[in-house]
């Protein structure tokens, strides 16, 4: 018999764990043999140069209110692609536009008499990653610009992988640099400086349990006040420590995964923050994965926060004697808030899913951790939804 | 890239060669310590040439009335021999091994009909006592072999013991039973060569066909590694377990999966099931090279 | 500090109680589970930047996964 190329039309199916539509199109036997133990190749944890790319697209909706007002409505397109370069690079970039509109919040903010208001913020960012044998160096720009508030960013991480790719330090650091400038013009080009650190850690603790722990450390100096808030001066200098725990656990009776974080928030103003945060992630079906969801979040106020009371004599709010700093804003606030939710992603195929995700998120200061939380302000709801698609190449 | 390196060696009674490519040489050459070592463990673990191996214990109590407990990995490799059990329906059957007594294939000589006879009672699954986690031959003189798939097993396990290293460019071949995991250099296929059954004389290693696998696995039965030729008939070594004689449909039967153990296991039944081969391997959805007893070669679509 | 120390050891306490048992970390070829999307420690980009941009603009806490996120005026 002639030695003939016969080159089958045909590249055999890559054995890393499937969405199960392609999974279903398996014999028996070809199913038996993928469930033996051990021979699937894992390519999420170890390092080494990504062979996809991928290009999601998203419109992400925002809205809130509070009783008896309409408050703020953003929609914001968003675009994501992550693609392999010349073999052991990686190029990131996303960028989202915010189109924000809506009533002015609350009586004691202010928009240069305007009271409706309509923004627009852009922002962008772009990530260049080199990968090595066992390790990864990235580096990050970031801006976002809106009519008043400028922000500029540049972040360099690495990643390091001990030899059974069972443990992998992370290390980063960064540098932004903001300009501020009002429309009221009660300051003018003020600055300011926000340099993070971060160290951590993630272990596969069991091969069904990956655990992440991260130590974030952040100095910032300049100008924090809220330039529309008439009563609101806080210190030029914010530090801010941050501990997360994050864990991953696949069940392995069911398919299904539980992510779930906490994560643990103090700064120099004085807040102290507890965030605790699950989902299930749960395929149904064949190309269906629902993933219900759960945060609560708690936080001690600032300590030169205080109550925004209407005083019907004095009439606006105002700290009480002489304060060096104070603020009235609700996001300095002693509160609890809770956020539930949902998502739901359609597997199309090997190479497109598309995504739908709703949740609700409410504030209430007597849902903070201790439950005492501060008085006088009314609930806060929000909700948010995504919508996206996503494709593989 | 970086160079290919690759290091040749024998195990499971077979030539073997492990290829890498695109980490260096140290890299390669430690990943590849990692995948010998991992393929020899399965040999030893799983041999039933050797007296301490998993599958001699449990074939030394062979019609004592004793169970005997099994680790994990076997339990699961046990529970895949059942599986290609009954979706074979009975035809590759791990306790079929026994005919090797019979069968030699060095001699030029057929087994008498009797002595076939004598071994068929002692092949069948259902004489096998497993509760998924203890297991026991019910008959004396029965065996166990996981020489089905053993090979192929190992062959995904050094993979995924050259993917836990880091490795992404790689072929593992045992004896003929193939995987790869990425590309070649220049993000090109691996060419996997399929040697023709009846090759000339002055080229036995001859190949007929390649098949471009990237992410992969190709294994092969035929008909020509061990066989008996009488009178112009050849008695090859893939044995029907319910007659005890050799089948004789296609000379080599090829498949490609996403894992060796799969595509091991479906070219072996697929040989067993004769004319059903193709039905049979288009419903298991994965690709195929059959080559007939006239020589007539298909392919899947 | 001292108040941040005792959250730290609070916070250990909280992992070894959450991971229930010991360390056993997976051989090289009990890895597969990993490989999954929802595996990953950080499945959804987009989604992700989103949440903590919302997050980021009613709420005093931010950060932890990650560093350079960069400002916004999102009072």
């Amino acid at each position: 018999m002639a030695a003939t190329d016969l080159s089958l039309p045909l590249v055999a199916s890559d054995s890393s764990p499937e969405p199960r539509s392609s999974a279903a199109r398996r014999g028996a036997i070809s199913l038996a043999a993928f469930a033996l133990p051990g021979l699937m190749i894992s390519a999420a944890h170890a390092e080494g140069a990504p062979e996809e790319g991928v290009i999601s697209l998203k419109y992400q909706t925002y809205r809130d209110s509070q009783p008896g007002l309409d408050r703020i409505r953003v929609n914001a397109p968003a675009l994501h692609i992550f693609a392999p370069i010349a073999g052991s690079w990686s190029v990131e970039a996303s960028t989202v536009q915010d189109n924000i509109s809506g009533a002015s919040p609350r009586w004691h903010t202010s928009i240069s008499g305007a009271s409706k208001m309509e923004d627009r913020r852009t922002a962008a960012d772009v990530k260049l990653t080199k990968y090595f044998e066992r390790a990864s160096v990235g580096v990050r720009f970031a801006y976002s610009d809106e009519h008043d508030y400028r922000s500029n960013a540049v972040a360099l991480d690495g990643r390091f992988s001990s030899a059974d790719n069972n443990t992998t330090w992370l290390a980063g650091v960064s540098t932004s640099r903001d300009t501020i400038n009002p429309v009221n013009g009660i300051v003018e080009n003020e600055h300011k400086n926000v340099s993070e650190f971060m160290v951590g850690v993630t272990q596969a603790w069991t091969k069904n349990d990956l655990l992440q722990f991260n130590l974030t450390y952040v100095r910032g100096n300049g100008y924090f006040n809220d330039p529309y808030k008439l009563v609101d001066q806080r210190p030029r200098e914010k530090n801010q420590t941050i501990a997360m725990l994050r864990w991953n656990h696949f069940i392995e009776s069911n398919s299904t995964t539980i992510r779930s974080a906490y994560r643990y928030y103090s700064d120099s103003f004085g807040v102290r923050a507890h965030t605790l945060s699950g989902e299930w992630v749960i395929p149904v079906a064949e190309r269906f994965i629902v993933t219900p969801s759960a945060r609560y979040y708690s936080q001690r106020a600032a300590s030169f926060y205080f109550d925004p009371v209407y005083d019907p004599v004095i009439g606006e709010p105002y700290p009480v004697g002489a304060p060096q700093h104070y603020s009235a804003d609700t996001r300095l606030s002693s509160y609890g808030g809770i956020t539930l939710g949902g998502k739901i992603e359609w597997r199309y195929d090997k190479n497109w899913s598309f995504d739908l995700k709703y949740e609700r998120y409410e504030q209430r200061s007597s849902w903070r951790l201790d439950g005492g939380g501060s008085p006088g302000l009314a609930p806060f709801r929000a909700q948010f939804a995504q919508i996206g698609v996503s494709r593989r190449f | 890239m970086k160079a290919e390196i690759a290091v040749q060696f024998a195990a499971m009674a077979s030539p073997c060669e492990i290829r890498v490519l695109g980490v260096g040489r140290d890299a390669a050459h430690a990943a590849i310590e990692l995948a010998i070592a991992e393929v020899r463990r399965v040999e030893q673990k799983y041999s039933r040439y050797r007296a301490d191996s998993v599958i001699s214990q449990i074939n030394a109590l062979a019609g004592s009335h004793q169970d005997i407990a099994v680790d994990a990995e076997t339990q699961q490799l046990i529970a895949f021999a059942a599986q290609l059990y009954h979706a074979s329906e009975g035809l590759f059957d791990c306790t079929s091994g026994v005919l090797q007594r019979v069968w030699d294939f060095r001699s030029q000589r057929l087994p008498e009909q009797a002595a076939i006879d004598a071994l068929v009672p002692l092949i069948g699954w259902k004489f096998v006592q497993w509760d998924g986690e203890r297991i026991a031959l019910s008959r004396q003189g029965m065996e166990l072999d996981f020489g089905g798939f053993g090979k192929e097993y190992a062959v995904d396990r050094a993979a995924a013991a050259l993917a836990s290293a880091g490795v992404e460019h790689a072929l593992v071949n045992l004896g003929g039973d193939v995987r790869v995991l990425g590309s070649r250099a220049d993000g090109e296929p691996w060419e996997i060569g399929i040697r023709d059954p009846r090759p000339p004389e002055n080229a036995p290693d001859q190949c007929f066909a390649t098949i471009p696998v990237q992410h992969g696995a190709v294994a092969t039965s035929g008909d020509y590694e061990r066989f008996i030729e009488i009178d112009g008939k050849r008695y090859c070594h893939v044995l029907n377990p319910r007659t005890g004689w050799p089948v004789s449909a296609w000379r080599s039967v090829s498949v490609v999966g996403g894992l060796c153990v799969q595509a091991g296991a479906l070219s072996t039944i697929a040989m067993l099931k004769g004319e059903g081969a193709q039905a049979f391997l288009d419903a298991e959805g994965v690709s195929y090279l059959l080559c007939d007893a006239h020589g007539e070669v298909f392919r899947s679509g | 500090m001292k108040r941040l120390s005792i959250h730290l050891l609070w916070l250990s306490t909280v992992a070894l109680t959450l991971s229930g048992c010991a360390m056993q970390p997976p051989q090289a070829w009990e890895k597969g589970n990993f490989a999954r999307k929802e595996m990953t420690m950080d499945a959804d980009a987009l989604d992700q930047a989103f949440t903590q941009h919302v997050y980021f603009s009613k709420e005093s806490a931010s950060g932890g996964t990650g560093v350079g996120g960069g400002g916004c005026g999102c009072n």
